[in-house]
């Protein structure tokens, strides 16, 4: 059974894998945040429901070019400090303000990560939610995706850092079915769910 | 306060002696440093007093001004006590505004005197209403050793122990004449120990306080009274380190006190 | 102050000067996510005390100088508004501040897994807009939800509350009248509860170690109480409108 748990909650007393956002004190496997467990799972585990985005290797994520530097750009990509990004193999003329999806290539110790293959967005608007929801907008398999594109019409593309990208279909509809998926992200059934939000609403 | 990365290596020792139960200066974990107590030091203070606790080193002054009393108190005095953590005392103070440092240390010493009413408010009252004693505890430490916290609390104490009165004359003091000396009703004596691994150790150097992960001051007073309490930085404490410290705290307060 | 000593602070009945048994809290309520711009926020009432507590951050360290390569550093700011208190308090941070500051954001550090985030900071403003005896374990316990609803990895939350004398009794959570009692003792008391450390303790006036002993059982006792609003303050937002009746009753048992 789901349950939600606070930091400092117990998980389980048996000795289970250890996922994330969890430790072990005596014995005991306690969450270290505010999120959802499941208790029949074989590992201990927590998925949060609040937090911040770590940049992770390999990661694909939307970033904003905040400045020019001389062998490379410094981008925003919501992270805990500006990351750098090379300039060699960039042929795209960059500038302040443009919007690329990346690849996070290097994270060092100090969570800072350098980014690469840049592509650049044109036009568009960009959403921000918070990025411990993202795999809910991404679904099983790409699931909610798949309901979110046919239910709206839109070309978007979700960063792991919480952005979302869009053009082109029924914008605004694409933004507010987020944000209920947001609002909603700890209920089940959210993609059955969502489809019929996303019918009705275009009616 | 600057880290130095020699002291942070040297004390990741403290720690494994500790658990062959030695401390890096060969102290038991309930030992003071060798206290040196000197009174009467500076003759335009009207006490002060210089105290030793192995290297380290502190002065305190008092001076008695007359002043306004606070409305809801009329007939009472008061005391207020600052301290100076300058770079003379060591390289890892910096000048400037007073750091949070010396902020916390100023306000438990002022707390441990206020609290435990070791100097009766009353008794430095003027005119009811109108003229009151203001004694300002002025602490620097000339050597910084660690436990800056006891060092200075003893040297409050004892500055304010031979403290003179002044004699005033339309509302002002006169030179050089004294009506009295204060009289202290309470000496409460500070006691700081380190938190290390498991250990409780008293009177930290500064090497055990690089390695410290929290300090915890208890100051008692000779009628068998827990004055105050202040645990300081990151790590935790448990119940029965507070019952230690306390049992332990009393005991070496007893010896200090005889020194005063 | 010869009217003062006559007063009696806990009667024979066993009631305080506010009708208070020597063991009852003041009315605590705690909301969490109060605030759109902060990554985390709380608002705390504990009888007249209101206080509001945001968290920002982790971020960049500045000046950089500050930072720590092994570990966030928390930076803690207690402040007092204007009208917080009977006179005007000004505004600017006096010593008093800057030492609730110090304590508790150390009693914090304790409790954050702050190796997750080298080289950063985390920001907890408390504001208090409302006064009376006990605002920094108002704020204490209330930056700790603040600092879980920014979903900052935390080992546990920290539960803050006073204790102390008045009239020769041992009481839980003194009130302005009872801290000025002329025997007055005051204990400010932080645990992480379920493994019991002390993260904060300070203490003033003049205690035996007989009462130590009871003012801590006290305390205890009484901070187990204030983690389970804590606890279900955090968990409340996840209980909204929007949701269907039948989740939102299987959630609610798992909360109670």
């Amino acid at each position: 059974m789901k349950k939600i748990v606070v930091p400092g909650e117990l998980i389980t007393e048996q000795r289970k894998k250890m996922g994330e956002h969890v430790y072990s004190f005596n014995g005991k496997i306690y969450s270290d945040v505010i999120g959802i467990t499941d208790n029949e799972s074989a590992f201990a585990s927590v998925v949060p429901l609040k937090g911040c985005y770590i940049p992770k290797y390999g990661d694909i994520v939307i970033g904003l070019v905040v400045t020019e530097l001389f062998s490379g750009f410094l981008v925003d990509i919501g992270s805990f400090s500006l990351c750098f990004m090379s300039k060699e193999g960039i042929r795209e003329p960059l500038k302040r303000g443009s919007v690329v999806s990346v690849r996070v290539s290097k994270v060092n110790e100090l969570n800072e990560a350098d980014l690469s293959e840049p592509r650049v967005f044109y036009g568009g608007e960009i959403y921000s939610i918070s990025p411990v929801k993202v795999p809910r907008i991404i679904g099983k398999n790409g699931s909610m995706l798949e309901v979110l594109r046919r239910g709206t019409n839109t070309n978007f593309i979700v960063g792991r850092n919480g952005r979302v990208w869009a053009k082109g279909g029924n914008i605004q509809l694409l933004f507010k079915a987020i944000k209920k998926i947001e609002e909603e992200s700890h209920l089940p059934n959210l993609t059955n769910k969502m489809s019929e939000f996303l019918l009705k609403e275009k009616k | 306060m600057q880290k130095n990365v020699l002291l942070e290596l040297k004390s990741e020792k403290v720690l494994t002696n500790l658990k062959d139960s030695v401390r890096t200066d060969g102290r038991k974990l309930d030992e003071y440093r060798k206290i040196s107590i000197e009174k009467g030091i500076y003759q335009n203070a009207e006490g002060s007093a210089k105290v030793t606790l192995g290297d380290t080193e502190v002065i305190a002054g008092v001076k008695l001004l007359p002043g306004k009393p606070y409305p809801d108190s009329p007939n009472e005095g008061t005391i207020s006590v600052g301290t100076e953590l300058i770079p003379l005392a060591s390289p890892f103070f910096e000048s400037g505004p007073p750091s949070t440092d010396s902020i916390e240390l100023s306000r438990v010493v002022d707390r441990g005197i206020r609290e435990s009413k070791a100097v009766d408010f009353k008794k430095l009252c003027i005119t009811e209403g109108e003229l009151v004693f203001i004694g300002f505890v002025d602490i620097y430490a000339i050597n910084f050793d660690g436990n800056l916290f006891d060092a200075s609390a003893i040297a409050a104490i004892a500055a304010l122990d031979q403290a003179k009165i002044p004699k005033i004359e339309d509302e002002k003091t006169v030179k050089d004449e004294f009506s009295g000396k204060l009289k202290l009703e309470r000496k409460p004596i500070l006691s700081t120990f380190a938190k290390i691994g498991n250990f409780l150790v008293l009177d930290p150097d500064l090497l055990e306080e690089t390695a410290m992960q929290a300090r915890f001051s208890v100051a008692t007073t000779e009628d068998n009274f827990v004055s105050a309490f202040q645990k300081g930085l990151p790590g935790s404490i448990k119940k029965e380190d507070v019952d230690s410290a306390i049992d332990t705290a009393f005991k070496a307060a007893k010896e200090i006190r005889k020194m005063l | 102050m010869t009217k003062e000593e006559k007063k009696v602070y806990v009667n024979k009945k066993g009631l305080r000067l506010d009708g208070r048994k020597i063991d009852e809290l003041r009315p605590l309520t705690i909301k969490a996510g109060v605030l759109k711009n902060a990554k985390g926020s709380c608002y705390l009432t504990w009888g007249q005390n209101k206080v509001l507590v945001s968290v920002q951050g982790p971020r960049e360290v500045l000046p950089k100088h500050h930072s720590d390569p092994l570990k966030a550093i928390v930076k803690f700011n207690y402040r007092m508004a204007a009208f917080s208190v009977p006179d005007r308090k000004n505004p600017k941070p006096g010593r008093r501040d800057i030492e609730i500051s110090k304590v508790c954001g150390e009693a914090l550090e304790k409790a954050i897994m702050l190796e997750k985030f080298p080289n950063t900071q985390i920001e907890v403003w408390a504001q208090v807009l409302d006064s009376n005896a006990g605002s920094r374990v108002a704020v204490l316990t209330a930056a700790s939800v603040a600092l879980a609803d920014a979903g900052i990895p935390m080992k546990d939350l920290v539960t803050a509350v006073a204790v102390g004398r008045a009239g020769g009794k041992i009481i839980l959570d003194l009130n302005k009248e009872e801290e000025d009692a002329p025997d007055a003792v005051d204990m400010p008391i932080a645990l992480m509860t379920s493994a019991k450390e002390i993260v904060l303790l300070q203490m003033d006036g003049l205690f035996s170690k007989t009462e130590w002993d009871e003012a801590y059982e006290l305390a205890a006792k009484a901070l187990e109480q204030i983690k389970e609003k804590q606890v279900q303050a955090l968990k409340e937002q996840f209980l909204q409108e929007s949701m269907e009746t039948e989740t939102k009753e299987k959630i609610k048992a798992e909360v109670q």
